[in-house]
């Protein structure tokens, strides 16, 4: 199976997904497509494109929790940061994502 | 070189956007698609383990199969993904049907998931042909 085809199936995929949640893809091309060649590696191995940048458990329920968009299980957290853990999506409004930084969850507030 | 022909197999108002419609031709088993107004016509059979499609998700261009979830292009008849989950390694099994799983996952570990092939359309009308 071709990787480019499969990058831009999730690509079309997941827009559905993100966009109603007011997130959009990474204006970093670069970064986006890393970020997608390593889920794509992820599902041809598990069948799943997990998101790259967590690890995964042997508790299948948590593992459930960062399919690729993860923005609705981890909501709170995500809209803090103005991003997703590893970047792929950012909010709508953000144009400059290297000034949006990784805050672990233990920082938020509520989240 | 063969002739090829118009052959009719459906009318237009028979398939909603989104929708999937199965027809037969000449003993060759094919899904119309309506992706957004415009009509694709691709194998019926998924190219992993011939799963009728008709009974899968269209979802834009990117067709899903009922039975592992196997997805493929419709303009081009290109398998997207395997099946999911690829294999049954990691699943919970149910007691009782270890054996029976691992044997039936080690047989599906040796299957490839192929592409499909699609067929030319045309609209006439209000009437689907395809070129054959």
């Amino acid at each position: 199976m071709n990787a480019e085809s499969r990058k831009k199936a999730l690509r079309f995929l997941f827009q559905k997904v993100i966009d109603p949640l007011g997130y959009k893809f990474s204006p970093d091309e670069d970064l986006a497509d890393f970020l997608l060649d390593q889920e794509v590696v992820l599902e041809q191995k598990h069948g799943i494109p997990y998101c790259p940048c967590q690890g995964l458990t042997k508790n299948r329920e948590e593992n459930m929790k960062i399919v690729c968009p993860c923005i609705p299980f981890h909501r709170k957290h995500f809209d803090a940061m103005k991003r997703c853990w590893c970047g792929l999506f950012v909010h709508k409004d953000v144009t400059n994502p290297d000034e949006l930084k990784q805050i672990p969850i233990t920082e938020i507030n509520g989240a | 070189m063969a002739l090829k022909m118009l052959i009719e197999v459906a009318k237009t108002d028979e398939l909603i956007p989104g929708g999937l419609k199965a027809v037969e031709v000449n003993g060759e088993e094919i899904v119309l698609c309506n992706n957004e107004g415009k009509i694709y016509a691709i194998g019926r059979r998924c190219g992993h383990m011939n799963a009728p499609l008709d009974l899968g998700a269209l979802e834009g261009y990117i067709l899903t199969c009922p039975m592992h979830h196997a997805q493929f292009d419709i303009t081009t008849g290109e398998a997207l993904s395997g099946p999911v989950p690829p294999s049954l390694e990691n699943e919970v099994i149910p007691a009782g049907l270890g054996k029976y799983l691992q044997y039936i996952s080690m047989l599906m570990s040796h299957i490839k998931t192929c592409d499909i092939k699609t067929y030319p359309v045309k609209i006439e009308k209000n009437l689907i042909k395809l070129e054959m």
